[in-house]
């Protein structure tokens, strides 16, 4: 029996995949630009990751109910998703100014100064769109999956993990002017792959004992159930594991073949955690009732709606 | 300034499904919300004394409701009386509050792209009237009534009968009290 709840939908996960990544890459072009300088990250990277956080915000946009009133979201300042709407914004806005940077025929291009601050506001908006579903996530007591401090590290890590992956990638379409942080990056998302390897299972062994019988129960489909080949076998081994000797090997394939496991295997982790979350503290009674509701594709209900 | 709060004594429920109906009615929701389940639960007991529990769930009104700080729009409201409602004009339907929920008491409506919930029926409330559920139930399980008020039959309830709370232990102090067997 599943039971039918309305929860957030694949889009949600897309967008946290996307906006994530694209914080994630204003990060580490950030952080470059403020302790090496400019012309080391590569311009297609400077103008997609701005472009990646908008395209997690055209799917926030349109996972709404109502999506032409979205300028709502940006009315609560005590709301997490309004100052992660508010904080993607300038991602956007900064990011797309730090690109312009990158374009010498634009009168700003070496106006030093503002471009390192504009690379630090990019540090401080990546970082918190690289956090904020974690956080998000993290403070829903009543899903089990989700609750508690973990999910904010493993979101920062898998964004840090992606955005270094997209970098590296952007790298062998278009180099930067300067090649040594070219050279860094595939250490650093190998170092950051291990990091997450080792805080996913660390989180699931946390989950499975530590806490409440509920956080055990709402984990046991990915350690052996339902998600479990996808975890272990897919987003683990296939994602984390062999990315890690992939990008150790200084070879152009190894890099975009591991490049591309990675990405598949953040998007698999944010859509199956957003489904996860389906898990809730169920009430008294409250799992078989739901399981007895019709999903929505009955013939029944097909026949009544249509009248 | 009154607290409204409802007293559920499912040792007079007999799951018989009145008040979920009567509910769907009164706010003529469409066929896929339900507003005020009632769950079954059991057999409980040891043979020949079992029994078949009904639980009926709604909106608890809690007094620190999640669903009201995580709705970007302010969209989600609580009253000074303690009623939790969603102004349908600002809701965007994003879901926050749907995901935050302990209770499952918050429902997408996908005709109107909004999120809807029990309001303590608050357009019967100003014409004097109870909810459209407690009007309904035959068995007199549904109690509702102004938990500032010491002459009422919620206030009694609450302080004399061994009332319990749905999930406690998230801290959001439910104004939907229990009596259980």
């Amino acid at each position: 029996m599943k039971p039918k709840e309305d929860i957030w939908g694949w889009m949600l996960a897309v967008d946290f995949f996307f906006a994530g990544m694209g914080g994630g890459m204003l990060v580490i072009i950030g952080v470059v630009e403020m302790f090496l300088g400019e012309g080391r990250t590569s311009l297609i990277a400077n103008f997609i990751a701005p472009l990646f956080v908008a395209l997690g915000a055209l799917l926030l946009i349109l996972e709404l109910g109502r999506p032409f009133q979205a300028w709502r979201v940006f009315l609560n300042p005590k709301a997490i998703l309004t100052i992660g709407a508010w904080c993607m914004l300038m991602a956007i806005g900064f990011g797309l100014i730090y690109a312009t940077f990158g374009i010498k025929a634009l009168p700003w291009s070496g106006w030093v100064v503002i471009r390192k601050l504009v690379a630090v506001f990019c540090v401080i908006f990546g970082l918190v769109v690289a956090t904020y579903p974690g956080v998000l996530l993290g403070r829903h007591k009543s899903r089990p999956f989700w609750t508690g401090f973990g999910m904010v590290t493993l979101f920062l890590t898998s964004s840090l993990v992606t955005g270094s992956s997209a970098h590296l990638l952007c790298n062998l379409i278009l180099p930067p002017a300067k090649l040594e942080i070219s050279t860094i990056l595939p250490y650093l998302a190998a170092g950051l792959l291990a990091f997450q390897l080792i805080f996913w299972i660390l989180y699931m062994w946390m989950k499975k004992t530590g806490t409440t019988d509920r956080e055990a129960q709402a984990i046991q489909s990915w350690i052996n159930g339902d998600a479990s080949i996808g975890f272990w076998g897919g987003f683990l081994f296939a994602g984390s594991l062999i990315p890690i000797v992939l990008l150790l090997i200084p070879s152009a394939i190894s890099y975009l073949i591991g490049v591309i496991l990675v990405l598949l295997a953040g998007l698999w982790m944010r859509i199956n955690v957003i489904h996860a979350g389906k898990t809730r503290t169920w009430l008294p009674g409250e799992e078989r009732y739901r399981g007895r509701l019709p999903l929505g594709d009955e013939a029944f209900l097909k026949a009544w709606l249509k009248d | 300034m009154a607290r409204y709060a409802m007293v559920l004594d499912t040792r007079r429920c007999i799951g018989c499904h009145s008040c979920t109906v009567a509910c769907k009615v009164h706010n003529d929701l469409p066929v896929d919300m339900i507003y005020n389940p009632v769950t079954t639960v059991g057999p409980v007991g040891v043979f020949p004394h079992v029994h078949m529990e009904f639980i009926p769930l709604l909106c608890m009104h809690c007094a620190n409701p999640p669903c009201v700080e995580c709705c970007p729009t302010t969209a989600s409201q609580q009253r000074e009386d303690g009623i939790v409602w969603v102004d349908e004009n600002k809701c965007v339907g994003c879901k926050a509050c749907v995901m935050a929920c302990p209770y499952g008491a918050r429902i997408p409506n996908h005709e109107k792209g909004v999120v809807q919930k029990c309001d303590f029926c608050k357009d019967r409330l100003v014409l004097g009237k109870e909810p459209y559920c407690v009007a309904t139930c035959h068995q007199r399980a549904r109690i509702f009534g102004d938990l500032d008020d010491e002459s009422s039959e919620v206030y009694r309830l609450v302080n004399q009968e061994n009332v319990v709370r749905l999930l406690p232990e998230l801290g959001t102090e439910p104004y939907v009290f229990y009596i259980m067997d």
